[in-house]
């Protein structure tokens, strides 16, 4: 492991700069323990620099809280609101969507959605941060701070009841607007850059200077992008303009992901020449007006992306020679550290000092919250606050020490005395001379603190102002508020008269080192987020160390020398068949991927002699025993992740994270069936039955279960079934989809390496008619699970129960025809990401893809060009490709159907947009992503299972009219819901039939265990496969 | 040739959604009230039924996951349930209708019941129920509302035989996959009596909800800022 305290030798950053650059990336998840055991040295003071720094802090707070004027309305709010309670979340969220609603029915609707009895009774226990609160409602109603007093109001619930009685919800919505606008004055400078230069003129007549931020998301579509970068450019003219010379010049903060719709790793060919030429384009305008530049941090996944950016930026000659280009690194980044080290020394070499505002980080939940969802080894974050305060130590260490200084001009943002207090004796003991650093602070925050500061110091303080409509100003306010405005905060505390200040001024070096593991234990790792069992674990392909290696393994697989061949596997032996067919890539039909023999009848018989020879045994092992197949079965295929990968690729035109979220399910499968075998099979039940006496029952196997799998989830689904089938206690006799056999091979070879008895699983590939037909005849069958289409399941339905025997269990899921309801509470940005990957990811061939999305008619003229601008960005191509975000359809058959079916709505809809595909699509079998406009579901007779996007436009007061609708298709999949009102998504989450409902985020991908799934009507039978209910229907109850 | 329709299927169709919806304890309470009325041995079936299924399926299971999300399942009922007995002269097979019945509606399903015991019950119901809850046909219109479009499915108490004969028809039938939850067993109802039989006439539904819609994660916040060790 890197050795930190080694960046404090003066020859470091001489070692050549790839080398720094390579310990960056390996840094990304490493051990949080293990790395803060590095990082301690460098932030630990001697004791006399802890008295020092302890003294100066202390002083500072004092100072501070000796100011009458220290409470700022700003520090108020943030002292009022208590956001880390479900209350002042609701209010952010009601004022959030409030602004940006065009329509007042829905408006109002959702005020009283807010305002419900119910919503705040339930924090009524919680009195203190309710009076909280209600005072904040004084705030947004009145616009002052009013009291309220328990004995006046009464019980909190009264006072709510009060409150909505007194006021109509019109009345509150003026309020909260005007609220809106009184907090954006308070945190946004200026709607545009004249204006804050002109407020902030006092400021800077006190010595203070400014970077100015545009306010706005990340662009979704081109024209966000040039609308951003235009605003970008004027605030650069504006600045440029500015003819104040007393002190420091303001500078321009940019954010990249408003300059490209595709600001992401995989699309590194785009950033490194369109979003190159556009921050170029900057650069050159800001150089010639002496207006500096910084670029602003994000999500950790864009980390490696942005300083490959900045550094072709930066050796560019539009910067060269310039020296006031620079860039933000978030000291809560475990790579923070090397980063720095890389950019001295980048600096070191070029001789133009780079600027660097250290951070501690903004994106910390959603860090946290990304890498539990995709199974990484670990946080690119420090799990503890008091970690991250001291690598902001650490680093600071180093860029202020002589040798990093003369490269790197540090830019200390912080709101936290003792932070400041601690860098400033820093830089004392460091010999920096005061004009060689600056700190940073938020406009509207922490005023006092450095009024205070910059009255004993002269030292440069730049204020970083948001400028822009009060509209955009949500969710950065949100950003900063979770930042400072938890209880826990510096900010909050220092405010609070009652907190004391010798608490305020601990070193986080002491802290850290009291703290029992140096890592929160509270947060536990991605891969532990199952209390009784191992969650499946992905690599983060935005990442280099952790991709490159990867795809080296998956590589391997890739060339055309591979070739799998695969037969039918009975009794445990390849049964060779003169029934041989290939097997192409859906990307390029040129290319083979291997060569499978079918099965044919007399196989299939075979096949069943022996899985009915094998059950007695297999049903009475202890459930434990085959559960820990399971559980090997799920290691095994964790080995073999490449292969599988590859397989993926190139038998069923997967991309990579499809591809890895294939191999994630099926080993999620494994070791969640294994769990529920053990909870459920292992120890008989005992009850009381309806007439009082106690009965014992155990669960069993049936028999034979066929397991009948598609060719959209070939290892995950397959998978699923076999194993929830085997570890029920049956014996198994899979027949996987013809076009993604090969895979399915792999599997069952991997699951009689796990201990599955040859005689007990069986593989029978092959079509209906020469497979599905002879196996669903058979009357040894037992049950049947099957996912496919619904024609295909009553047909095997009608099948087994022609056979003369008893009704056996047919487990089916099937097609849907999904939709998603967008209310004008809903955020655009997010709809229109959620509904393009619900509706395109996977070529849209997943059962629960997104196929008719309503817009409510508000706000379809914003949302529906927004769809278009980013169908244009999806890049359709080669599924190993990381730039690709639309794979093949699977084969010809599918293609043709879909293309029918476009060429049908182009007579009947209106076409929204097309995405383009590449020249390499006529090698293979590709659909371009596709949206319609259409006037009704009513227009579609059954499901498309492609990138085909239907939107319907509808009317605020039509929705149970839409639901009704939808309920109509008979269909009941998935759907999709975006609204912030919560009661308008309880109504649909009430009135929808359907199995897997998605609020607020997009509707595909459940994961096992967590979102058990499966549809209703013909959508399917149940249980939902990766539920608790599932393996019962695999077994019976047995009497004992 | 077509089908017409029978009515019981539709009139059961409009009541179902608010019956549904009422939720299982709701109707737990009701159906509490109609088993007062039946006898000893009927009315233990059902409350036997009423308090598995409350243990079951009253409460929505919380699953776990990452943080800043909430994932939900619970259960609805399927929809309209035939529930019939081919022989319904032993004090057995009337308490296994009981059963029955009781399953499919505190699962939250409509009912339809037949014949002679179908009325019996369906009056001790109908005086707590809401209207049309439970509705009842002769024996003579059974075979039309097996072949009914939009049957959930129908509870059979009867040998195997007949079993295999009525899983052929509904099989027969185009649109959903009706459900056959038969009972070959009457003398000791095993299947019925069963805690998992309620199972069979529901259907899951996951609600999973992004708590972080807006950029904020109240728990992770929470976690974050422990400080207890």
């Amino acid at each position: 492991m890197f050795n930190a305290l080694e960046v404090l030798q003066p020859n470091f950053i001489q070692r050549p700069l790839n080398e720094l650059w390579q310990r960056i990336s390996p840094l990304y998840t490493v051990n949080e323990d293990q790395w803060l055991s590095q990082l301690l040295p460098l932030a630990q003071p001697t004791d006399t620099q802890l008295k020092t720094c302890t003294e100066a802090a202390t002083h500072l707070i004092e100072n501070v809280r000796k100011d009458d004027e220290s409470t700022s309305m700003i520090d108020a709010l943030l002292l009022e609101y208590s956001l880390d309670t479900k209350e002042g979340i609701l209010l952010m969220c009601l004022a959030e969507a409030l602004m940006r609603v065009p329509d007042k029915e829905t408006a109002d609707a959702f005020i009283k959605d807010r305002l419900s009895v119910a919503d705040w009774a339930s924090h009524a226990k919680n009195s203190d941060s309710f009076f909280v609160n209600a005072s904040t409602w004084g705030l947004m109603l009145t616009g002052k701070v009013v009291t309220m007093n328990e004995k006046e109001d009464g019980r909190p619930a009264n006072l709510v009841n009060r409150m909505v009685n007194r006021v109509s919800e019109p009345v509150i919505r003026k309020a909260m607007n005007q609220a809106m606008k009184i907090m954006g004055h308070q945190f946004v400078l200026g709607r545009s850059i004249h204006e804050a230069l002109t407020r902030g003129q006092s400021y800077r007549d006190k010595g203070y200077t400014y970077s100015f931020d545009m306010l706005g998301e990340a662009a979704l579509t081109s024209d966000d992008a040039r609308k951003y970068l235009k605003s970008y450019e004027d605030a650069v003219e504006s600045v440029g303009k500015d003819t104040d010379n007393k002190g420091h010049r303001p500078t321009i903060s940019i954010k990249l992901s408003a300059l490209h719709p595709r600001y992401e790793a995989g699309n590194e060919a785009r950033v490194m020449t369109e979003l190159f030429e556009s921050v170029k384009g900057l650069i050159k305008k800001a150089r010639a007006l002496n207006v500096g530049i910084t670029i602003d941090a994000e999500e950790a996944d864009r980390l490696e992306l942005s300083l490959r950016l900045f550094e072709k930026l930066y050796r560019d000659d539009a910067a060269k020679g310039w020296g006031l280009f620079g860039l933000v690194i978030q000291a809560y980044s475990k790579r923070a550290l090397p980063v720095l080290t890389w950019l001295a020394a980048l600096s070191k070499e070029q001789g133009d000092r780079i600027p660097v505002r250290l951070v501690k980080g903004a994106y910390w939940d959603s860090e946290i919250k990304l890498c539990q969802q995709k199974g990484l080894s670990g946080y690119p974050v420090y799990t503890r606050k008091e970690s991250t305060d001291v690598s902001y130590l650490a680093c600071a260490h180093f860029l202020l020490s002589e040798h990093t200084r003369q490269h790197i001009f540090p830019q200390f943002a912080s709101h936290n005395a003792h932070t400041i207090a601690t860098i400033y004796c820093l830089a004392e003991q460091l010999g920096a001379y005061n004009d060689e650093f600056e700190f940073q602070r938020l406009h509207g925050m922490g005023d006092a603190l450095y009024n205070s500061l910059m009255k004993e110091h002269d030292v440069c303080v730049r204020i970083y102002a948001p400028v822009g409509s009060h509209k955009d100003l949500l969710p950065y306010l949100v950003r900063r508020l979770l930042e400072n405005g938890a209880n826990s905060s510096f900010v909050h505390r220092l405010v609070d008269a009652t907190y004391p200040v010798a608490d305020l001024v601990d070193h986080p070096v002491t802290t850290l080192k009291g703290r029992k593991t140096l890592h929160n234990p509270h947060i536990k790792l991605p891969i532990d987020l199952f209390e009784n069992r191992k969650n499946s674990c992905g690599p983060n392909i935005e990442i280099e160390s952790e991709w490159i290696p990867f795809k080296a393994k998956i590589d391997a697989f890739m060339g055309q020398r591979t070739q799998w061949r695969a037969f039918p596997i009975v009794g445990g032996l390849n049964s060779e068949t003169s029934d041989t067919h290939i097997i192409n890539s859906p990307y390029d039909h040129s290319q083979n991927t291997g060569r499978i023999d079918w099965a044919n009848k007399n196989v299939v018989t075979c096949a069943i002699d022996k899985a009915e020879a094998a059950f007695p045994e297999w049903n009475t092992k202890p459930a434990s025993e085959r559960a820990m197949c399971l559980d090997k079965m799920a290691d095994l295929m964790e080995e073999n992740y490449p292969e599988l990968m590859a397989l993926c690729h190139r038998e069923a035109g997967k991309t990579i994270q499809d591809s890895i979220d294939e191999v994630r399910e099926a080993v999620d499968f494994c070791r969640y069936y294994a769990q529920e075998a053990r909870n459920q099979f292992e120890h008989p039940t005992t009850f009381k039955n309806y007439q009082g006496e106690s009965k014992t029952i155990r669960l069993k196997g049936r028999g034979i279960f066929a397991c009948i799998s598609p060719w959209n989830f070939p290892l995950a689904i397959f998978t699923g079934q076999v194993v929830a089938a085997l570890v029920s206690g049956n014996t198994v006799i899979c027949k996987p989809a013809e076009q993604t056999s090969l895979i399915a091979y792999r599997a069952v070879q991997m699951l009689h390496e796990a201990g599955i008895p040859s005689d007990v699983l069986h593989f029978l590939p092959g079509d209906g008619a020469t497979v599905g037909a002879p196996l669903t005849q058979d009357k040894r069958i037992a049950g049947v699970a099957f996912t496919g289409s619904t024609g295909t399941a009553q047909l095997i339905n009608r099948t087994l129960a022609a056979r003369g025997v008893a009704p056996v269990p047919v487990i089916a899921e099937t097609g849907g025809q999904n939709a998603m309801i967008i209310d004008s509470t809903s955020l655009p940005e997010q709809v229109v990401r959620d509904a393009v990957r619900s509706a395109f990811a996977s070529s849209g061939q997943r059962c629960s893809a997104l196929r008719v999305m309503f817009v409510q008619a508000d706000i379809a003229d914003r949302v529906i060009p927004m769809i278009k601008g980013a169908m244009k960005e999806q890049s359709v191509g080669l599924p190993y490709l990381h730039s690709t975000d639309v794979g093949p359809v699977i084969d010809k058959k599918a293609q043709d159907m879909l293309l029918e079916h476009i060429e049908h709505m182009r007579s009947v809809g209106k076409l929204i947009a097309q995405s383009d595909l590449p020249d390499v699509a006529n090698n293979g079998t590709f659909v371009a992503p596709t949206a319609f406009e259409i006037e009704s579901i009513d227009q579609l007779t059954d499901e498309k299972f492609g990138p085909i996007l239907h939107v319907v436009r509808y009317q605020a007061h039509d929705l149970d009219n839409i639901i009704d609708t939808i309920n109509r298709s008979g269909f009941g999949l998935t759907m999709g819901v975006h609204s912030r009102n919560e009661t308008t998504c309880a109504r649909i989450a009430q009135r929808a039939r359907v199995g897997n409902l998605y609020i607020n985020r997009d509707q595909v991908g459940a994961v096992v265990g967590v979102q058990p799934f499966g549809g209703q009507g013909l959508s399917g039978t149940g249980p939902k496969a990766g539920g608790p209910h599932y393996l019962q229907r695999f077994a019976i109850e047995q009497y004992i | 040739m077509s089908i017409v329709q029978p009515i019981q299927i539709n009139v059961a169709l409009e009541v179902f959604e608010h019956w549904d919806s009422l939720g299982v304890e709701a109707r737990a309470n009701l159906l509490t009230r109609s088993a007062r009325l039946l006898s000893e041995n009927q009315a233990s079936m059902a409350t036997w039924q009423i308090d598995n299924a409350m243990r079951q399926i009253s409460e929505p299971h919380t699953m776990p996951g990452p943080t800043g999300e909430s994932n939900e399942l619970s259960t609805r009922g399927r929809g309209v349930f035939l529930c019939t007995a081919t022989d319904t002269t032993s004090e057995q097979v009337k308490v296994g209708l009981v059963g029955q019945v009781y399953a499919a509606l505190i699962a939250g399903n409509t009912v339809i019941t037949v014949g002679v015991e179908g009325q019996k019950l369906m009056d001790s119901l109908a005086s707590v129920l809401p209207e049309h809850i439970v509705q009842n046909v002769a024996d003579s219109a059974q075979d039309s509302i097996i072949a009914a479009d939009h049957l959930a499915g129908v509870a059979a108490i009867c040998d195997q035989n007949t079993a295999q004969d009525l899983n052929q028809k509904l099989s027969m039938k185009s649109g959903l996959i009706s459900q056959l939850c038969e009972e070959t067993d009457w003398q000791n109802l095993s299947t019925i009596a069963a805690p998992h039989y309620v199972l069979r006439f529901v259907t899951e539904q996951t609600v999973s909800t992004n708590t972080t819609a807006i950029g904020g994660n109240a728990s992770l916040l929470a976690l974050g800022s422990h400080e207890d060790q």
